[in-house]
């Protein structure tokens, strides 16, 4: 009797001790699959016509009929989670990337180490979720020093486009924009179908999610850079210009 | 038979418990506080505290370093004399003798703190000292040209790794030792305290000065910490167009609210208010008593029967300064682990 107590309290602070360090589970219901790497490619295009969008380029924008030519654009994607066929979700840990179209950094999100099978959606935040805006000093991604961080007022720059435009007031157009409380947070969550092709990871196989995103999109609705061409602090402005950017953002194709 | 269980269980428990956990720290160096403190708001959580890294982040608060032509420092505007005020001035000077628009806040009792600035407008100890470092007219610095500096530095790279591990140089190890000096600062050995604690006793005029307090100026100025870190419009006479907390957040509603300070060491730290109008603490009660202003967003503490302002009495307003005065902490204010 008290040897069958000892026994049943040692087998379980062992299942205890061997278990408390164990990271997320893993997905080994696909047999015949084998974990890799996706990579989301953003695909920046500019207005109705889609040309090719690029900074230190100049292009006029055909809403506001003025002429722009950015030298920063880039703004985080954070927590991309991917759907697979038998509707479970992988998130990937410590999900945190900036898109930016200088060619420093990259318009590319990789997600590694992705469960082999078959994938049918990707969700992804716009934006930096509000726990970390609140969390105190990030690395990374997330480190301030990389510019996108508001000293004064504690959030993330969750998208800069910075330029320069001849009929703004200064010459320059400076759009800062965040914001990740209230009414006028930025962070938007979407959620993509790839419809009737599913995404393949199976270990080298390429799997790449093309998506389209229109720099254009920011100023649907926002006055002329001649009028307004500065906005670096939460407000309503920062809310309407980035979901209207975050909203025409669309799944283009899927590369297996 | 059930004690023989229970040990079995706790030995085990104790396994799996420190089964994941890194070095423990042996030392008993920590944030010490008396019983009547509430908990701390700041949790260290992945900044693990050490004598190390407290001694590098005081070797960084003390190092001109951290501004782009090395001339400034944290304690250049955070003088321990004065509690980690600035020396008695009401704005402060930065680089090329550029002036700030506010007064430098004492610094203490940090880790109990939950929002930074006058205007409250920074939400987390750790990103604090990022608004000076890079704010034009103080450092003037950039977070990437800081970390650049550092890591060129044998000293700072030999003892960032010595806290930190073997890894490059990042703001977040920059910005956890300045925190857990920061925390550090604790100011609890007031006469106050020591009354608190039993070991002195106040004069009648103390005593008497510490009830007309709490009547008439601890529903914000709460103790022990004597701030309820709310922020509040005070009455002040409108002069400029800083906003406050409504810069912040872009209310109309919260428009010229600055931050409670805590009121310790309080007769160290004048001038007094966000921008260091009055300089003595007769002033500030002659605001508080006759001095307040209208305003929409006034804080209700402020108006008793339809009269603006605290009703006090020339006797009244003496025996709260004179309270005022054993809010003074000299050990903290003289304490050698806090100076260079």
């Amino acid at each position: 009797m008290k040897f069958l107590n000892f026994l049943i309290i040692f087998s379980a602070a062992i299942v205890l001790t061997f278990t408390s360090c164990k990271k997320d589970d893993d997905h080994d219901d696909t047999d015949h699959f084998h974990e890799g790497n996706v990579t989301i490619d953003f695909d920046h295009v500019w207005g109705a016509t889609e040309e090719a969008f690029s900074l230190n380029k100049e292009m006029t924008h055909p809403m506001l009929n003025e002429k722009m030519t950015f030298n920063i654009f880039k703004y985080y994607v954070s927590n991309v989670r991917l759907k697979a066929k038998d509707g479970s979700w992988y998130a990937m840990p410590e999900s945190y990337f900036i898109v930016d179209t200088d060619p420093s950094g990259s318009n590319l999100v990789t997600i590694p180490k992705v469960p082999g099978g078959e994938y049918t959606d990707v969700e992804m935040t716009f934006g930096v979720d509000s726990t970390r805006n609140t969390s105190g000093a990030q690395s990374g991604v997330l480190d301030p020093s990389k510019g996108m961080f508001w000293s004064w007022n504690s959030g993330y720059i969750m998208l800069k486009a910075e330029g320069i435009a001849p009929t703004a007031a200064n010459g320059t157009f400076t759009f800062h924009l965040g914001g990740f409380k209230g009414e006028n947070k930025v962070q938007t969550t979407k959620s993509y179908n790839f419809g009737s092709t599913a995404l393949v990871v199976d270990g080298d196989r390429e799997a790449e999610i093309h998506m389209v995103a229109n720099p254009a999109r920011l100023w649907h609705g926002a006055e002329k850079l001649s009028v307004k061409s500065v906005n670096t602090m939460p407000n309503a402005l920062a809310k309407s210009m980035s979901s209207n950017y975050y909203d025409a953002v669309r799944f283009d194709h899927i590369h297996n | 038979m059930i004690r023989h269980k229970i040990r079995f269980l706790l030995f085990f428990l104790l396994i799996w418990g420190t089964s994941c956990q890194k070095d423990q720290d042996k030392s008993d160096f920590g944030l010490a506080y008396p019983d009547y403190f509430p908990e701390p708001y700041y949790k260290f959580g992945k900044n693990t505290l050490t004598k190390e890294g407290f001694e590098l982040g005081r070797a960084l608060f003390f190092d001109p370093i951290l501004s782009i032509d090395s001339t400034i420092s944290c304690a250049s505007c955070h003088s321990q004399g004065h509690a980690f005020a600035d020396h008695n001035t009401r704005m402060s000077f930065g680089i090329d003798g550029k002036m700030g628009d506010r007064n430098s806040p004492a610094m203490f009792n940090l880790a109990w703190q939950p929002i930074f600035m006058w205007d409250g407008g920074i939400n987390h100890i750790e990103v604090m000292p990022f608004a000076p470092i890079t704010n034009d007219v103080e450092m003037g610095e950039t977070l990437e040209n800081v970390i650049q500096k550092l890591k060129k530095h044998p000293k700072y790279v030999q003892r960032f790794q010595s806290v930190f591990g073997e890894k490059p140089i990042e703001s977040q190890q920059l910005f956890y030792s300045l925190t857990q000096y920061m925390t550090m600062l604790v100011s609890d050995d007031s006469k106050y305290d020591q009354y608190r604690q039993g070991k002195v006793s106040f004069t009648i005029d103390e005593e008497d000065g510490l009830q007309i307090f709490k009547a008439k100026c601890a529903s914000c100025h709460t103790e022990p910490l004597f701030t309820d870190f709310s922020l509040r419009n005070n009455g002040l006479e409108i002069v400029s167009d800083d906003f406050g907390f409504g810069r912040i957040t872009l209310n109309e509603e919260d428009n010229y609210k600055f931050k409670v300070p805590s009121l310790r060491n309080i007769a160290l730290t004048y001038p007094y208010m966000h921008d260091g109008r009055f300089r003595t603490l007769e002033q500030v009660l002659d605001h508080y008593s006759q001095g307040i202003v209208s305003h929409p967003n006034l804080d209700k503490n402020l108006i008793s029967n339809g009269k603006l302002g605290i009703p006090m009495s020339d006797v009244d307003r003496q025996k709260i300064i004179t309270f005022l005065h054993t809010l003074t902490d000299y050990t903290f204010i003289s304490n050698p682990i806090f100076s260079e």
